[in-house]
């Protein structure tokens, strides 16, 4: 597997930044929606955006799930790094 | 009585207009700016009560505006929470310690997100200490 350059580190945190804003959107207005601020929804109504927020807290774990696998695949590459530069000296 | 003044930094307009959304239902006065040039000028010429503040901004990050806010002796007990789609990791302390009261990473919860501002203007009002 290809290890995570610096480059691809910093597309991941800008990738994640953006994801995190557009989650943050669907959130807010589901919410908003689903509390009745923009006038009242039917039961129905309500539900479907249930099921959109349920969803956008889904995708938001995933995001933190795949993050956590690019950190800990980056220590592991600094570890190796470093016990590399042990076994040389 | 005045309403609670909240001024809203962040550079996406439809994080903005959500947030002045849910505020405004909360009977706050809402005001925006979008980069950290004008909130600085926001801040000096509006003196909000609380500022909502993201960190990633044009002309100057969210710890620029936090700077300038704390080195001016007129505005520096405004409290500041900080609302950011960076990571926890390289961001949560350094926003902590840069004088932020509260750090919440995108998206948030309405409700954690409404007792941290009532919380942070309790403080700053005296009427609580942030350890209560």
């Amino acid at each position: 597997m290809t290890e995570p350059t610096p480059r691809r580190s910093e597309l991941t945190a800008h990738l994640a930044h953006d994801f995190r804003n557009a989650l943050s959107c669907i959130h807010q207005f589901g919410n908003i929606l689903v509390d009745g601020l923009a006038g009242e929804l039917s039961d129905e109504q309500r539900e479907y955006v249930r099921i959109m927020l349920e969803n956008a807290s889904k995708i938001r774990k995933l995001l933190d799930s795949a993050l956590e696998g690019t950190a800990d695949s980056q220590e592991n590459s600094t570890n190796k790094i470093e016990r590399v530069s042990k076994l040389e000296t | 009585m005045d309403r609670t003044k909240i001024l809203v930094v962040d550079d996406n307009p439809t994080i903005r207009k959500g947030l002045s959304v849910r505020l405004r239902a909360n009977d706050y006065e809402v005001l925006f700016a979008e980069d950290a040039i004008s909130a600085t000028a926001a801040l000096v010429t509006e003196r909000p009560d609380l500022v909502i503040l993201d960190l990633g901004l044009p002309a100057g990050d969210g710890f620029v505006v936090m700077e300038r806010l704390h080195k001016n002796d007129r505005l520096a007990n405004i409290p500041v929470i900080v609302l950011t789609g960076r990571e926890l990791a390289d961001n949560r302390d350094r926003a902590l310690q840069a004088g932020a009261a509260a750090f919440f990473q995108k998206p948030v919860e309405d409700g954690p997100l409404l007792f941290a501002i009532r919380k942070a203007l309790d403080v700053s009002r005296g009427e609580l200490r942030f350890d209560d």
